[in-house]
């Protein structure tokens, strides 16, 4: 058994006197897909965050793939080479095309050559069905789109651990469908991911834990079917009823 | 209660086109003689306005006189403006004092700077490439003002001076101040409080003084402070005082624009493992200067007008050699005419360059907006 993608123990994060994440811990195995849920305001941006270093935190330790978060820039540079996050609001850079968009980290980043990198690119984006587009800007994109190029870009150095915050909540419900899918695709190839979400047939489908998170505290970890059909605690129960309350 | 309101289907027509629409001229027409009181308004206006355009047509035009090797043409019963006092003095407005025989070597400046700047007004050539054409074009113009090797005559920087040294100050303070002002804007958002307080301190300082005092500081009052081995030109100093007003200003317009940007951009760059300096170069600075764009470039234009505030100083640009040049007691009658030539010379210009800022402005724009828009 390879070192765990994730590993997280005692994390303690305040925002001024805001005990925003209180005695967390979790571990996220190689290859192994996770899902966290719970209310808004519960802390779950604010944890996948300080996994890739975007949020400081001032008690408890974060380990990516064995090299540890310990305030250094190297280890900073290291974690952020191995993983890669999507964000609700996609954060494509407007200014750049589509292709662009995938190869600018890569090329002036990490000195890969341009042909290969916009090789990979065109790759990459064949497999999120977006072929046609490579030479648009993202201001012509649809939202599911954008969010499918936003997954390419950060596939692009071949990332250990993939982090999804809320990927779908800025979604029409008719493109969440589309996004769902390739998530799903990338699951099925293997891939180390955590992803903040309130799909249940997502999580369902994929996930081989489910979080749930309320007021900066793990609450529940447990596996979806049992999650979604039998939660332990009274807030959990609340939340999938809310939840399911759409579906 | 019974229900008014209603919808009527429709009867599945074929699209048709729109109906014309009205023309621009005719609309106008239109507007102008809506009513008798419109009309005879319009009819009374335009007659104001002939009677205004017509003398000054003649005075300008019909009556002028445009050559006259002897000012006693332009004296002349009926004469209308004088404009051979522009065709005389052409030298000394355009060139300053710079020494008579050497002045080819201005015009060979200011045809630089005209050819470059038309060349790459419509952006064909990489951004590169336009760059280093114009770090080229300055520098032959610095050698070619100051002479002094491959066998051209040295010319002290006090004989500088006309449309060569307006352009060479104004280039060299765009130039120098741009960055600087990239620098304070980005010192001033520094995490580190030291950092960002002197950077505001700087701005906020260099925005309470008018030009003229900056100017006079940098010029007249530095050198005391310097110790007497250090002689900095005096044009240079100038020319410092220049740039750290003009950054002073450009520095909030490109704070603005780096405040106008969603933190998103940065985390993604960020989470992509992009270092500082590469964040900056490619994703903060190209999104930021383009939201910038409208404020900088009223900067840069109010830049290149500032430079008639170093006639002040003993140093003659256009504004300052056609002072100089009206001085002459034969042609000094003709200041109106003079001085006429050059608001047009800068205006032209200033509108060239406010063209210039909102054609990259659109260019930006089209790219930034969502399909269908
Ligand atoms: N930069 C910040 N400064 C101060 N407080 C913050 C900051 N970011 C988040 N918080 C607070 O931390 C808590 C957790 O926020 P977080 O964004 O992690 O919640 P979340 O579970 O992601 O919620 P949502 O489902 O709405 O995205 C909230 O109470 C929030 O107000
Ligand atoms: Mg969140």
């Amino acid at each position: 058994m390879s070192a765990p993608a994730v590993e997280i123990s005692g994390l303690n994060k305040w925002f001024g006197p805001h005990h925003v994440l209180r005695d967390v811990s979790l571990g996220l195995g190689a290859g192994e897909k996770l899902v966290l849920c719970g209310p808004s305001g519960s802390g779950k941006s604010t944890l996948i965050r300080c996994i890739i270093g975007l949020e400081s935190f001032q008690e408890g330790s974060v380990t990516l793939c064995g090299r540890r978060l310990d305030g250094t820039a190297a280890a900073l540079r290291d974690v952020r080479a191995m993983s890669g996050m999507v964000f609700q609001s996609f954060n494509l850079f407007p200014h750049l095309t589509v292709l662009e968009n995938l190869t600018i980290g890569p090329v002036h980043g990490r000195g890969m050559a341009r042909a290969a990198a916009a090789e990979r690119a065109r790759e990459l984006l064949a497999r999120v069905r977006l072929s046609d587009q490579a030479a648009k800007y993202p201001g012509q994109l649809s939202g599911g789109q954008a969010q499918r190029v936003a997954i390419a870009r950060t596939l692009m150095l071949a990332p250990r651990v993939l982090l999804f915050d809320e990927p779908t909540s800025a979604l029409d419900p008719e493109m969440v469908h589309e996004v769902l899918e390739v998530m799903e695709e990338l699951a099925a190839q293997g891939q180390s991911m955590i992803v903040v979400t309130h799909e249940m047939g997502f999580a369902r489908r994929v996930a081989d834990l489910v979080v749930f998170m309320d007021a900066g505290e793990i609450v529940e970890a447990t596996d979806p079917e049992s999650f979604f059909a039998a939660p332990r605690s009274p807030r959990a129960a609340e939340f999938v009823a809310q939840i399911s309350h759409g579906d | 209660m019974s229900v008014t309101s209603f919808a009527t289907p429709g009867t599945g027509a074929a699209p048709r086109p729109a109906p014309e629409a009205e023309g621009r001229a005719a609309g106008t027409l239109r507007r102008l003689f809506r009513s008798p009181l419109s009309g005879a308004l319009t009819l009374v206006i335009a007659l104001v306005l002939v009677a205004v355009a017509w003398p000054l047509l003649r005075w300008a035009v019909i009556d002028a006189v445009w050559y006259a090797p002897d000012p006693a043409a332009c004296r002349a019963e009926g004469a209308g403006a004088c404009w051979a006092v522009i065709v005389e003095k052409h030298r000394v407005i355009l060139f300053g004092a710079f020494p008579y025989e050497q002045q080819w070597r201005g015009a060979v400046i200011v045809a630089l700077w005209l050819g470059w700047a038309l060349l790459t007004a419509p952006r064909l050539l990489p951004l590169a490439v336009r760059l280093g054409g114009w770090v080229v074009v300055f520098l032959v113009s610095l050698v070619l003002m100051r002479g002094g090797i491959l066998g051209l005559a040295p010319v002290g920087t006090d004989l500088w001076g006309g449309l060569p040294l307006t352009f060479l100050i104004f280039g060299g303070t765009v130039a120098g101040g741009l960055p600087l002002a990239v620098a304070l804007a980005l010192g001033r958002r520094s995490d580190w409080p030291v950092i960002s307080f002197l950077c505001a301190a700087f701005v906020e300082c260099v925005r309470g003084f008018p030009l003229l005092v900056v100017l006079f500081f940098a010029a007249l009052i530095l050198p005391l402070f310097l110790p007497p081995e250090l002689t900095i030109d005096k044009l240079l100093r100038a020319e410092i005082g220049m740039i750290v007003f003009f950054a002073a200003y450009a520095a909030e317009a490109v704070r603005g624009g780096l405040q106008a940007l969603p933190d998103g951009q940065e985390e993604a760059a960020k989470a992509l493992g992009m270092s500082y300096w590469l964040r900056l170069r490619k994703v903060v600075l190209p999104q930021a200067i383009a939201v910038a764009l409208p404020a900088l470039f009223n900067d840069i234009i109010r830049a290149f007008k500032n430079t008639t505030f170093f006639s002040i100083l003993g140093l003659f640009d256009v504004l300052g050699a056609t002072k100089a040049a009206l001085q002459d007691p034969d042609w000094v009658r003709y200041g109106l005419e003079g001085y006429l030539f050059v608001f047009l010379l800068y205006f032209l210009i200033c509108t060239g360059l406010s063209l210039y800022g909102r054609s990259i402005e659109r260019d930006n724009l089209r790219r930034l907006r969502r399909a269908g828009e």
